[in-house]
Parts: structure tokens; sequence; C-alpha cells
């Protein structure tokens, strides 16, 4: 059925939002990226991207963090969902519904929880002093990138439990009982029948993830201030008082947009190829 | 119950730990006089007191239950009739609006948003940056993508041509069609996608620091500050928000429930 007037009537609002608030400002931003202090042409906000090792290394550990973090996340998220439907309806509701919790909470309160818990003087390391008498420098260090990496596991995992739990679900019983009576072993079973249902999904789920963790910095400032070199990081500081530059700050913003598009294109053509090749 | 076996046990045991302990470690500090070592002493209401009478503070609360509200009725203003503008769409007019919805906002990353709001609206004629109005919009926008989501679910599961025929038929007129038939089946998801949407909205931190200015101090926003000035306010802050989290999924669970029952 085609669209009538007064039904396209009821998109306005949303595009006009969307061109207002969210293309129009980044439009404003890509040319500003191109333009400077005084409003003249320049290629300069790029260049020194290029020149600053600062900036270089930034990037390098944004591409690191997000790696090892959408890593934590989907193996993790990938036991949860793999565990869930294995368990009494129950527990199994139970446990998808508590993993659904993190993804309305503050960066900031998860940051407060693992300054608590893992903190210099934080409760789990004081019990692990305690439990085998280690002495008082050996600790787990939050603030470190170990550290930073394990406090957005608690969102990352959460993330990937949703998608993956569905997935599982969704794996035919009787398609994997079929393999296995026709005399598949196990590994021939995970190779054949279950990966390949799954990659698709699994590939989506770490897209997001990669995509979110690039961009991620809330939690990091609360936990280590600018300590740590994150694009991200490197982008907030360059909109607020100190370093302000927003030029700077445009021109490294359209390199993280190109940044995460490009996993995003690379990732889709990897799972494109993956359900081609699972032929199903 | 049936028995689980010594694996998954352990398993399920350290996954809810994982999820509850962070989540009550806010909670017990707020509620404690003293906690130095492994376990907190003492019970006391002093840091909500303290948190209820700094004026920053408690200023920022009104701030950010205000700001909330707001992105929640923006949201219903523009996904409501988008959700259902979209559940008409058919092929690859409706493929095309949804991969945008989905796809915009995981490209474009609350830092970015940020940025680009920055600059776009920090010189007159438009210069909303610093102002309450600029960090509702800012919420607005990435609370769009769960209330779109969570409006066109509903109203896809609706057959909205069916329903309204069968109660036009039995002389239902627009008013009571919209009454009795439409805002029910939708009601619950709507509610759903708006309590998401709050939640996200009181939490939000990223972009918040970027566009607000003194005038518009959300709570996370002095969350940051008293994590470095004072761990007890910040208990407080911390635990409060928790509370809203808790008490906005368990009504979004309950919604969900009530939704399945319904349809099943």
């Amino acid at each position: 059925m085609r669209l009538r007037w007064s039904e396209a009537i009821l998109l306005l609002p949303l595009a006009l939002f969307v061109l207002l608030f969210e293309l129009y400002p980044i439009l404003v931003m890509a040319v500003r990226s191109f333009l400077d202090a005084r409003g003249v042409p320049t290629l300069d906000n790029y260049l020194e991207i290029l020149r600053n090792p600062v900036y270089l290394t930034a990037i390098r550990n944004s591409l690191l963090f997000a790696t090892a973090g959408a890593l934590v996340g989907a193996v993790g998220g990938t036991f949860v969902g793999y565990l869930a439907p294995r368990l009494p309806p129950r527990l199994h509701r139970f446990l998808l519904s508590l993993y659904s919790l993190p993804l309305t909470l503050s960066g900031l309160v998860v940051a407060f929880a693992f300054i608590v818990l893992l903190g210099r003087n934080g409760v789990l390391n004081l019990m692990v002093q305690r439990l085998f008498g280690l002495p008082r420098d050996v600790y787990f260090d939050v603030y470190s990138w170990y550290g930073i990496v394990l406090v957005y596991a608690f969102f990352q995992i959460p993330l990937m439990t949703l998608t993956m739990a569905a997935m599982f679900e969704n794996l035919d019983r009787s398609l994997v009982e079929a393999a296995r009576n026709l005399g598949a072993r196990p590994w021939q079973v995970w190779r054949h029948v279950i990966v390949p249902v799954l990659a698709p999904g699994f590939l989506a789920g770490l897209s997001i993830q990669f995509a979110g963790l690039l961009g991620a910095f809330g939690t990091v400032l609360a936990l280590v201030g600018g300590a740590k070199n994150l694009l991200a990081i490197q982008i907030y500081y360059h909109t607020s008082e100190s370093t302000y530059d927003l030029p700077q700050a445009a021109a490294l913003s359209v390199v993280l947009i190109a940044i995460i598009a490009s996993v995003l294109v690379l990732l889709n053509l990897v799972e494109r190829r993956v359900r081609a090749s699972g032929g199903g | 119950m049936r028995r689980l076996g010594p694996f998954r046990t352990i398993a399920l045991v350290l996954l809810v730990a994982f999820i509850v302990v962070p989540i009550s470690m806010p909670v017990i500090f707020s509620f404690s006089v003293y906690w130095q070592d492994i376990l907190p002493e003492g019970f006391t209401l002093r840091w909500y007191a303290k948190f209820l009478a700094k004026p920053a503070t408690s200023r920022s609360l009104g701030v950010s239950l205000m700001v909330a509200t707001s992105a929640v009725l923006l949201n219903l203003l523009i996904a409501v009739p988008a959700g259902y503008a979209i559940s008409r769409m058919k092929g690859r007019a409706r493929a095309l609006t949804t991969a945008v919805a989905r796809v915009l906002p995981l490209v474009l990353p609350p830092v970015i948003v940020g940025t680009a709001l920055l600059l776009a609206f920090s010189k007159p004629p438009l210069a909303f940056s610093g102002t309450i109005g600029m960090v509702i919009v800012a919420h607005t926008l990435l609370g769009f993508p769960f209330m779109i989501r969570n409006t066109l679910a509903s109203f896809d599961t609706l057959d909205i041509d069916t329903l309204s025929e069968a109660a036009a038929s039995l002389g239902a007129n627009l008013w009571q069609r919209l009454r009795w038939v439409i805002v029910p089946n939708v009601l619950p998801g709507v509610l759903s996608g708006a309590l998401l949407v709050f939640a996200i909205s009181i939490g939000e931190f990223e972009v918040t620091s970027m566009v607000a200015g003194f005038e518009a101090q959300t709570l996370p926003l002095q969350l940051f500050q008293q994590i470095r000035n004072d761990m007890r306010i910040a208990s407080a802050i911390s635990a409060f928000l928790v509370y809203v989290s808790l008490i906005c999924f368990l009504g979004m669970t309950w919604l969900g429930g009530h939704l399945r029952e319904r349809r099943g």
C-alpha cells in the first residue's frame, strides 16, 4: 500500500528533528573541519592529525581498546546467550532480564561501582590480598587498560547477550540433532551447522560493540580523567575549556566517523560472505 | 526445580554476581557510615540528606527530572506518529527508513553528536548551546532509536485496518476507535519506550557534559565532580540513579509481561 499524504505528514516531526539537530550539525561540523579559526579554507586540521604523534597514538589506542572490548563483550555475551536457553524457563527469563539492566545504567554509576570494588583500596582487592596473604602493592588496577576494558565489559557483555540469546533460541535444535544422527562429530556440528547459523548475528553484534566502543569516553573520563589517550577523549578535550579548538575537534570527529563507517562496512562484507558460504 | 549440575550452577552464580555485585556497590556505600575495609560499617541516611541539602546537587536533581520528562514528551511527539507512518510503509521505503534509524546512531556516537551540536549552535542566531533546551534536544536524539523501535513494534503487531474496519462496522466513530482499539493495543509498547528514554536521559553524561553550560547541570554532571570531591555524596547520587534505572526496568518488565499475556 502506498503511503497516503495524511500519513506522510506524520513523518514530518521526525524528518524536521533529524534534519535540524542531526544532519545539519554534522554538515556544519564537516565544513568547519576544513576551515581555520578565521574561516579560511585549509587542510591543516587534518594534516595536524597526521603530524602530531598524540593524535596518531589516540587513534591506535582507540582501535586497540575497541578491539579488546568488543572481543571480551562478544565472547562473554555469546557464552551467556548460549547458557541462558539451557536453563529452566524462569531462570532463563531472569538471567536475560538481569542482563538487559546495564543498558539503562549511567556509565558514571558503573565507574563509581568499580572504583569501590577494584580501586586501590577496593573491596575485592582487599579480599584477595587477605585471602592469599598478598602484599599491599599487589592488586588489580581498575585504572589500567585492563581495568577499563573490564569496566566496559559490564556494558558490552549484556549488549551482546541480548543479540546472541535470540540467535541461540532460533537455532533449530532439530537441525543439530539431525546432523548428530547422521554421524557428524561434535566439531563438525559446530563447524557446519551451528557456526554458520550464528555467525551473522555474532558479526552484527560485534560491529555494534566496536562502533560503540570507538566513541565511548564517559566512563574512561570518570575513571582516569585524560590520562588515557583515546580519540574520543581527544575530541572531548578539544571541545572543553582547557584545550578549546573546535575546528580540530571537528576534524578528529570526521576521522572518527570515517573509522566507524569503514569498520561497519568491513564487518558487513564479512557477514555477507559468511552468509553466502553458510549455504543457509 | 530441575537440578542444574555443578557447571551450570557455578556459571549462573558468577554471571548473576557480575551484574548484581557492581550495581549494589553504590547502594551499600550510600547507607553506610564508614567503608574503608572489606565490610561497610553502620547505617545512615546522612549522605542522602547531604545530597538534598547541597544547593548544587539538589538543583541538578530538578534539572535532570525536567530534562528527562521533556525528552520523553518530545520523543512521544516525534516517534509515535513516525512509528505509525513507518508501520504503514512497505518494501524499500520502509527498509530505508528503518536502516537509517538503526545505522545513524551507530555511526554518530554521543561524542560526535555533542561536537556537532556545539559547532552548529554556538553562534548567533542559533546560540542554543549551554542552555537546558540544548540538553533536552541532545537527550531526545539519543532516545530516538529506542523509542522508534518500540512504537514501530507495537504498531506492527496491530492490524489497524482490519481492527478499525471491524470497529467501524460495529458503529464506532473515529474517536471511539482510537480510544478503545488503537490506544490500548499500542500503549504498553509506547510506555515501555518512554521509560527507556527516561532512564537513558537521567543517566546520560557524555553529550550532556559537552553541551551543558552552568545552568543545565544535570545529576550525572554533579556525580562526575563528586567522584573527585566527596565519595559520600557521589554514592547517594549513584544510588539514586540506580533506583531510577531499576524502577524503569521493572516497569518495562511488567509492561512486557502484560503484552505477552495479551498476545499469548
